[in-house]
Order: C-alpha cells, then structure tokens, then sequence
C-alpha cells in the first residue's frame, strides 16, 4: 500500500465500471429511441412526441416521490393507489366543489402518506407492509367512492391545468419538468436531501451525525403522498375522465424507472435527477411495445425483467451483512 | 388467535344466523381457507426462517400450462409436473440465495414475474382449459369439498415438520439469530436450500389438489393481489415476518379466520368495497401487533 | 466425574504462533497451559491476540507453528469446532450466542437432536427431561420451557455455559472427558449486579469443567481465576498464580497496559488553566447498574480524564454525558442549565456537546466523499446567506480545513471514504466533531486501533483546540492519551469515582 496516496488513479474499465449506472441508462435511452424510429419513422413525429409527453409527466410526478422512498431504503406500494384516489376524488367532486377538489384530494394523500410514515417510523413496519395494507385500504375507498363507474370531467378550467398548449407542449409536460426541476433541487442542494441520502445510506450513523430519523422518515413519505396526489389530480385533467382501473397498469413500470434511473433499493444513491432517465426509458419502451403490437402481459413482463436486473445491478452489496 | 377466531364465529353466528350456520355457508368457507392455505403452506416455513418466498403463484401458472402441454405426451401423469416444478424451483431459489447472496424477496418476485412471462409466452395469451381431472373434485362427504380432505395429510405433514423434528427447532434457531445459530453447529446454508425446495414442492403439491377447483384452467392474468392474501394468511397467523416463532401451524388458523372473516363480511351485505377496506385495515392492524419485537431492528 | 488430582494438567497449547496476511503478527510463540478443574485467566487490551488465541483452540483458525498437548500427551490442533468439541473445548462468545426464540431444552440440544430422534420424531420428552438434569448438575434455576429470550441475562450466559459443557459430552461421547469451556468476555453485556451472579454460579461448576476465562475487566479475573495470563501485542508478558502471589489491580493493569517511562507517556502539555464557572457539571449522577454518585466539575480549555479498567462504568459515565444513555438520579448541567435525562444526542449537540467514539464505520458515510461527510455535521456552515441551500464552495473550504488540521492523507476532498486507511477514515470522523466546534466534546476510544503517525496528528489538532477553549472528557484504555491530553484524571471503579489526580499525579504512578 502506497504511503504517499491511499488511492489509485483508475483505469478506463474501472471508470466505465463504476459510473455504469450513469452511462447505461443514457446508452439505453439512445438505442431505444433509434431503434423504434427506425421501426417506424412516426415514432418521432409531432404527434408521437406528443403521446409520449402525455404519458410521460404525471409518470414522472409520481416516480419523483417513490424515488425519495426508495432512497431512505424503504418501499411505497401506496403511490399508484394514491394517485388514483386523488384523480378520482377530482372527477367525483369537482361538480360540488369545484376547484376545492385540488387541495382536498392533495391533503388526503399527504394524509396517507403520513400514515405510511407513522407505520414505518413510529410502529416499526417493514415499509413494503405498511404502504401494501395501506394501498388495499385506499382501494377499498375508492373503490366505494366510484361504485366501479365510469365518470367523466365536465369541467374545461380544471381541464386547462394539463392540456392548455404552450409553445408546442400541454402544460402537463411543464408541470411535470418543474416539479421535477425542484424535487431535484432538494435532494441535491438542500439539508433536507442530504439528510435523506444519509438515511438511506447508513441509518445509525445518521442518528449519530445529530439527524432525526423519525422525523425524516415521515417527511419522506409525507412528500411521496404529496405528489402521488398531484400526479393523479394531473392526470385527471388530463384524461378528463376515468374509473377505477386508473392505474392498474402503473406499478411495475413504475418501481422499474425509479431503479433503473440508478436508485438502489439499499438506499442512500440514485435520486430525482436520475430518475428523469429512467421514466424516459421506460415510458418510450412502454410507447414502443405498444406501436409494435405487444401485448400487455409481455410488456408488463418486461418491465418486471428490467426491474429485477436493475435492482440487483444497483443493489451495494457490501453493505448487505446477512441475507434474508 | 385461537381466540380471535372463535369470537368471529361466534360474532357471525349471532348477527347472521340463519345465513352463516348453513352447511352451505361452511362450504364456501372451507374453499376459500384452503385456495389460502395450500399457497402459504410452503412459504410459512420460509417465513419461519426470516426470508420471503413470492413464487408459490408462478409455480401455480407455469405448473399449469406446463400440464395442459404435456398431457397429449403422457396424459394423466402430466399433473406431476406440479409437484416436480415446485421442487426444482425451490431448489434453484435457495441455491441462488445462498451463493448470489441475493435478498429472497427480489429473487422470488423476479421468479414470479418470469413464470409469468413463460406462462404468457407458452399460452399464446389464452387460458387454456385443461380436462381429466374433475376426479379430484368428486364429492365424497357432503358439504365438504373434496380437495379439503385431500388437504388434510399435507397440513399434517407440515405440522409435524415444524413442531415435531429438529428441522423445526433448526428453522426457529435461524429465523431467531442466524449467527447464533451458525456458531451453534448448525449448517445454515443447507437448510435454507432445505427449506426453500420444501415451499416449493408443498406449493406443488398445493396446486394439484387446487387444480380443478380453480377452475381447470390455465391463470393467464397476473393480479398482484393473489400474491398478496396468502402472505395476509400468514402475518394473521402470527408468524412475523422477521421470522423466529409461528409457522404453518399458524398460518393455518390465520387462514381459518380470514376466511370466516371474509365471508361473514360478504353475508353482511356491505359494500364489497367496505369490505375491501375493513379487510385492509385488519391487515395493518395485524402487522402493526406483529411488529411490536422489533425495536433494535432497523427497519427500512 | 470426580477429578483425582487438582493439579493434573489438562491442556497445554504451547508456542503457538500466528501471522495474518504476512504482515500482522498477531501471537508470538505463547503458551499456556490448563490443569483440571481450574479457572484461568487470560487478561490483555484489544488486539493483544487473546481471540485469536481462542479460536486457534477451537479450531476456527490454524496456528502457524505450536503444539498441543492433552494430558501431556502430544495431539494435532483441532481443524473445527466439532473437532475441537471432541476433545473436550468448546467456547461461549460474547454475544449473538443465545438464541431467543427457542425453549431452554431446545437450546441446550441445538445441534445434537439425533441422539433423540425417532423417525424423524423428536423425543421430546426425553430432552425435556434430560435437560432438567443437566440444569439440576449446574445448579441453574430455570424452567426448561421458558423461552431463551425470556430469562434474564445472566440465566442466558449461563445456559449456554451448560450447552458448551453439553456440547463436549454429547461430542466426545462420554462423560469422563472434563470439559474445557471457553469464555469469551462473558460478563461484557451484564449488569454490574448480574455479573455477581454469574460467578457466584460459575464456582461451582469447577467440579464439572475447566475454564478460559478471557476479559479485560481486570477485578472480575482477579476474583475467580486461580491462574492468570497477560497477553500484549500477541506476546505473553506475565503469568501470575493467584494462589502463591499477592498481586494489586495495579500490578495486573500495568502489566497489560505495559511499563512506562517519561518519554513513552510524551510531553508534557503547558495549559493555561481557564478558570471561572463549569461549563458542565455533573452532580451526584447514578445510574442503576452502572454508575452511582458521579460528580465533576469541568471548565472551559479544560481535560478531565476518566480513568479505569474496562467495565467500570468510565464508558457508561462519557455516552450518559453525551446523551446516549439516560442517568436516574442527580443532576446535569450544561452552561448552567439543567439537562432533562431523556434528552438525546440532538439534543446535546444543540447544547454545544459533541460526542465521539472510535468505531468508525458506523458513524462514516463510506460511500460519500470526504467533504460531505464533514458538511452532514455542519450542515449550518454550508449554506447560502439568501437561501437555505448548500453552498458546494463553503464545504469544499471547510473540509479543507479539516484536512490541513489534521494532516489528512488524500488528494482532494472529494474522495470517498472507502478508499481512506483506517487512520484517515478516524481524522475525517474526529475532524467533523472538531469543525462542530462544540464547547464540550466527549471523547471515548478516540484513537483505538489506528497508527501511530494519525494518532499525532490528532492529538495536536485537539491540543489546538484545547487552546482556543474546548473542554474534553476522555476515555481511553492509553495511559499515554490520557497523559498527552487531559489535565486531571478521574479513577473509576465499580461505577465510583475512587479519586482524583493532576496530571503529574497521574504521570508518577504510571512510571514504573
């Protein structure tokens, strides 16, 4: 061992080793998207961008939240099922309440989210647990909530909020990148973020550096509640309508952006900024399957594929001691 | 939990009476408890352990498709694949787990959604009806579903497992403190192989005897809340998840008032999407009172 | 199994050496030696390579050169522990060694149920029954139902004690083997009142086996060895018969900690001593169990060293101090105020006290640069007059800082700390206390295990310190730490304080 520098001056393939969970999603973004333009030279046409954007940014929304979780090493198998209450709290409501629904629908599922917090925080839950019995709960209520009908948004002002088109682009999409822009901020400029990175990246030694876990746990999730609510009050308006199989097809491919942006489920790496990559990929694969003809079943198992490899990809192995 | 579940029967008794004292009504309870329970049979012994294991679903799909191809090959016998699919896959997940140091819940998952895809790929997408085993289900004692009575050794056999071996106190010894257990003598890799190719092959088992009466055709659908209820099953029981204490014993009650929860639920004419919730929020309740232990444990 | 003569001996490991990696010498030819029904003592710091020793007796690992002997007669090393068992060792660690969930019978045959089974059927009643003779033959008073997890400590320690006697019985197939039982510092999670109890169950189970008695905490090897080794730094320095010497705590402390002179405990520090209020004030702390009727005074610029073998309640005093662990009675004060005992390590930081230990690894962000792990302490000293967000330039300068002051060796501060040597990993961890710049910083194990050009360096960066007005409580097993730092020293025992020294005081009766 060197006396005079504890480290090596790495090698290319060592470089290329260890950024790989940077490098790998672009390559990928970049093969996908050629390889279905050159399939079909529509993919990147005004209206094809357009369909991509729509299914892109309350995807987004919501994967910025989980993302936070996923950080703290935790789980949140609430996020679509909150989506889903929140759009269809706006559908149901906003002929009585008009634009209150927004506010109401964002408070329960902060509410939820704070819930999840107590659970994991304060009783001790394994995180995957509570936000599972959680999320059968808040089916339960929407479910009871919609009857299983179909409903339909009459409103154009609420309406307005994701579909009115700035300089090409419906508003969802800028939406969708600010919120982005600032969930990113906060991981990576603020205490706040930092004190999440420590969370998840060595749970006693954050309490021993002065940091409230409990408290920042709860935060976490509070804010994953948050936007899972503001994702699915988006959707909404931009769907306009709606029943209760919102959703149904969101949590593979969800929990598959999050990790395969580069953020391990062992916590403390990845964040916000990466997971934009992820959703790219992911919804273009997803836009792509789609125009290729495959069926859903397939693409959901592609999707579980992509997951699982980049879990295990991402995993930091050295920190795991005994493996359950 | 004996409690709890004597109470609901009791509960159920009084409110509904004329509806939930029906043999008919115990019928239908006793399909649901054992759908619940011939899945979370295998799994309650990994569990015990402290790991995870997701695949008892895929090795239902799989085992199935499996069947309806092979039975133009060799007819009748093509049902043991079920058994044999079970074994090998809890074979190749505990070798896994023990040598890829892999977590058991991200490897069974991804076994599952595997299965999945070659169930879905195999199928061509369509359930496949598969006929020649209705003799399964051929009613014997009235009012008692026939597959339960086929249940009944495999419970047993189970049972007898986890209390009465030393696999059994092994099991606990590893699900209470791995490393306690290592320094003891105890080859911990061996028996978590051991325990995983048993969850698969009582998984197998399982499905043969579930095999027509869930309806004798091939699942293409992957509803994520099948996954769900029988792992419901087993935290209701008392088996924590971190492992240590429980086991098929309990999952069995679990699964018991569950079901008698359910369907008294179902006779009250609520909302099924009450019913929905209240189930919901018994599950977390459960969990919370299971995770009381657990206060060194950093959970995540 | 009566033994015929006391003084047969039984084991003798002798020579034995071992090197890891080539480089660490960790035992350099010791030898010791066991008779029957005797208890022997092997004392020494961390490191001295008594562990090491005790797994080359039960097989975990292979010496490099010695010889064993079995009633004087020349046998090969054991290659594992089941070999081991078979003649007749067999080990109770530290901890991870009880198993909660299972039922005392359960435990005691963890490992050997073939002896009772059936077709496959356990006899359990058989065990149940065996087992309630075994505990009657030790003289444990416990039900052989009750859950592991449930009974007290000591009854633990002392069912695994009867499972590692078991274990050579079952083993070795007879019961005429008498039983070498390792005990690998038994005493370390127990309670003060517990660890009585221990021993006064151990006595008469000498009878039955031989024991290793393996500690550091010297009073308790005093007590109940009949023979004691002293290992230091993988070598064995003294060899004292209990029953023919008359020996202090102080002989034995000295020996481990090894002799001094003057230039081996450094110079002499000049302090300006900083008069006027404590700035912290402990009045008659006690915890059950641990401590009772701790009172100290210390003031600005000031080091106050608590001085004491392991386990005599130093460790327990400085993490009450520094909030991790709560007092019962008496009182704490921080800069005048009273200190409600609930309070947490938060808590403390915000009164202005910062506690360390030595243990990095748990405290470090491994996978984070240099400069964040310095930032996520002071968090308050990066960030932008407008907006509460990170300023990436402050934290670069501030862990610069750090580095200069305590001579950390890497190129730049956005290394990962993966990569440091454990001695730089230390400097980074003791540095973000420093930059804290709390008024108190507590400090336990401060420099354990790392090198002697680090410890230095760090001992120079806390003199600076020390100069501009921190005050430090320190707990250490180095003389020499508390000879460069402190400016009095606090003797604990059994959770009092027994006196108090200046420093020159202090520095005597440390010379030889």
């Amino acid at each position: 061992m060197s006396k005079k520098f504890p480290i090596r001056i790495l090698p290319l393939t060592e470089w290329l080793r260890r950024n790989l969970t940077i490098i790998g999603p672009i390559f990928a973004v970049a093969a996908v998207v050629l390889g279905f333009q050159l399939i079909n030279p529509f993919f990147l046409s005004y209206d094809g961008i357009i369909t991509l954007v729509y299914a892109m940014s309350y995807f987004l929304i919501a994967a910025c939240g989980l993302t936070f979780v996923i950080m703290t090493g935790s789980f949140d198998f609430s996020v679509v099922s909150l989506l889903k209450l929140a759009a269809l709290l706006c559908v149901l409501y906003i002929d009585r309440v008009g634009f209150w629904v927004v506010p109401l629908a964002l408070m329960f599922t902060t509410g939820f989210g704070l819930i999840n917090g107590l659970l994991v925080a304060k009783f001790r839950v394994p995180s995957f647990m509570a936000t599972l019995g959680i999320s059968i709960v808040v089916d339960g209520i929407a479910l009871y909530l919609s009857r299983g009908h179909l409903y339909v948004v009459n409103n154009e002002t609420f309406r307005a909020l994701s579909t009115t088109f700035i300089v090409g682009l419906p508003s969802i999409f800028y939406w969708a990148i600010g919120i982005w822009l600032l969930i990113s901020f906060l991981a990576l400029l603020t205490p706040f973020g930092r004190r999440t990175y420590a969370l998840g990246g060595n749970p006693i030694g954050a309490s021993l550096s002065g940091i409230d876990v409990v408290k920042q746990r709860i935060y976490v999730f509070l804010l994953s509640g948050f936007l899972a609510g503001l994702a699915g009050v988006l959707y909404m308006a931009q769907m306009g309508g709606g029943s209760i199989s919102i959703g149904a097809d969101m949590p593979i491919p969800l929990f598959a952006s999050v990790v395969a942006g580069g953020t391990a489920l062992t916590g403390g790496v990845g964040g916000p900024h990466r997971t934009l990559m992820g959703v790219i990929i992911i919804t273009w694969i997803q836009a792509g399957l789609s125009m290729l003809a495959v069926g859903r079943d397939t693409q959901m198992i592609v999707f579980g594929l992509i997951a699982l490899v980049m879990s295990i990809a991402t995993m930091d192995r050295r920190r795991i001691k005994s493996v359950k | 939990m004996v409690l709890a579940l004597l109470f609901f029967v009791l509960l159920f008794s009084v409110l509904y009476p004329e509806r939930f004292l029906t043999p008919l009504n115990f019928s239908t309870i006793l399909r649901q408890f054992i759908t619940l329970t011939l899945f979370a049979l295998g799994p309650s012994f990994v569990v015990v352990m402290g790991s995870l294991d997701l695949s008892y679903v895929g090795i239902w799909m799989l085992g199935g498709i499996l069947t309806w191809l092979l039975i133009p090959a060799v007819g009748q016998w093509a049902i043991l694949v079920f058994p044999l699919l079970g074994l090998v896959t809890g074979f190749v997940v505990g070798v896994t787990q023990v040598r890829a140091r892999i977590p058991s819940f991200i490897l069974t998952l991804s076994l599952l959604i595997v299965y999945w895809g070659l169930t879905a790929t195999l199928s061509g997408g369509y359930p496949r009806p598969v006929k020649g085993y209705e003799w399964i289900n051929r009613p014997l004692i009235p009012y008692i579903p026939t597959p339960v009575l086929w249940s009944l050794p495999l419970m047993a056999v189970a049972v007898f497992l986890i209390k009465y071996t030393k696999i059994g106190v092994h099991l606990y010894a590893i699900g209470s403190n791995e490393e306690g257990a290592k320094l003891a003598g105890i080859n911990v890799h061996r028996h978590k192989v051991l325990t995983f190719t048993l969850s698969g092959l009582f998984t197998g088992i399982g499905s043969v005897i579930l095999f027509q009466h869930l309806g004798g055709a091939t699942p293409v659908e992957l509803n994520l809340n099948n996954v769900v209820w029988p792992l419901v099953a087993i935290v209701l029981g008392g088996t924590p998840l971190v492992g240590g204490s429980g086991g098929p014993q309990r999952t069995i009650l679990g699964a018991l008032t569950f079901s008698v929860v359910y369907r008294g639920l179902y006779l009250s004419l609520l909302h099924p999407e009450v019913i929905q919730l209240l189930v919901g929020l018994m599950l977390i309740v459960a969990i919370v009172i299971g995770s009381r232990g657990l206060r060194e444990v950093v959970v995540t | 199994m009566a033994p015929s003569e006391p003084n047969v001996p039984l084991l003798e490991a002798r020579g034995i050496s071992k090197t890891f990696n080539g480089v660490v010498r960790a035992l350099d030819r010791v030898t010791i030696l066991v008779r029957r029904g005797e208890i022997v003592g092997v004392v020494g710091e961390n490191g001295a390579g008594k562990s090491t020793l005790m797994k080359i007796l039960v097989g975990v690992y292979a010496p490099d050169e010695g010889e064993l002997f079995y009633q004087e007669r020349k046998i090969p090393f054991p290659r594992n522990p089941r070999e081991a068992a078979k003649r007749g060792l067999s080990i109770v660690y530290q901890e991870k060694g009880s198993i909660p969930h299972l039922q005392v019978y359960q435990f005691l045959f963890l490992g050997h149920e073939d002896k009772y089974e059936k077709f496959m059927r356990l006899q359990t009643r058989q065990m149940k029954k065996q087992a309630e003779e075994v505990l009657r033959e030790f003289h444990i008073d416990c039900d052989v139902e009750a859950l592991m997890g449930d009974l007290p400590l000591s009854l633990q320690k002392m069912v695994e004690i009867a499972r590692a006697i078991l274990t050579v019985r079952l083993e070795a197939g007879s019961n005429h083997l008498m039983p070498i039982i390792i005990l690998d510092e038994p005493t370390a999670p127990l309670t003060i009142e517990e660890r009585e109890r221990l021993f006064q169950d151990l006595l008469p189970m000498k009878s039955n086996a031989s024991f290793i008695f393996v500690s550091h905490i010297i009073p308790e090897v005093m007590k109940f060895a009949d023979r004691i080794y002293v290992l230091r730094e993988g070598r064995l320095v003294g060899h004292y018969d209990l029953s023919a010497e008359r020996i202090t705590e102080e002989d034995l402390f000295r020996a481990i900690v090894g002799r001094g002179s003057s230039e081996y405990l450094g110079k002499p520090v000049v302090t300006e001593q900083v008069g006027g209020e404590a700035i912290l004030s402990a009045v008659r702390l006690t915890r059950n169990g641990c401590y009772y009727e701790v009172s100290l005074d210390l003031h600005r610029g000031e080091c106050i060293g608590l001085f004491g073998p392991a386990g005599s309640g130093k460790s327990e005093i400085i993490r009450t101090l520094g909030g991790l662990l709560s007092f019962e009675e008496g009182s704490l004060a921080i800069k005048g105020q009273l200190v409600r005992p609930e309070e947490s390590p938060p808590d403390r930081l915000r009164r202005g006290i910062g506690y360390f230990s030595g243990e990095t690894g748990k405290e470090l962000f491994l996978n984070w640069p240099i400069a964040k792990n310095i930032s996520i302490v002071n968090i308050e000293k990066v960030l932008r007059k407008v907006l509460p967000i990170i300023d990436f330039g402050a934290e670069k300068r501030l862990a610069e800082r750090v580095v200069r002051m305590l001579r950390i060796r890497t190129p730049g501060v956005y290394v990962d700390c993966y990569s440091l040597s454990g001695g730089n990993k230390q400097k980074v961890s003791v540095g973000r206390w420093l930059e804290r710049s709390p008024e108190i910083l507590l400090l336990e194990d401060p420099t354990v295990g790392i090198d002697v050009g680090a410890r230095e360096d760090i001992y120079d960066a806390l003199l600076e310190m020390k100069r501009q007005g921190l005050a430090m409580i320190l707990v250490s097993d180095d003389p020499k730490e508390y000879s460069i730092l402190c400016d009095r020293v606090l003797f604990i025992r059994a959770g009092k304080i027994w006196e108090s020294m200046s420093i020159e005081e202090f520095r005597k009766t440390m010379v030889m």
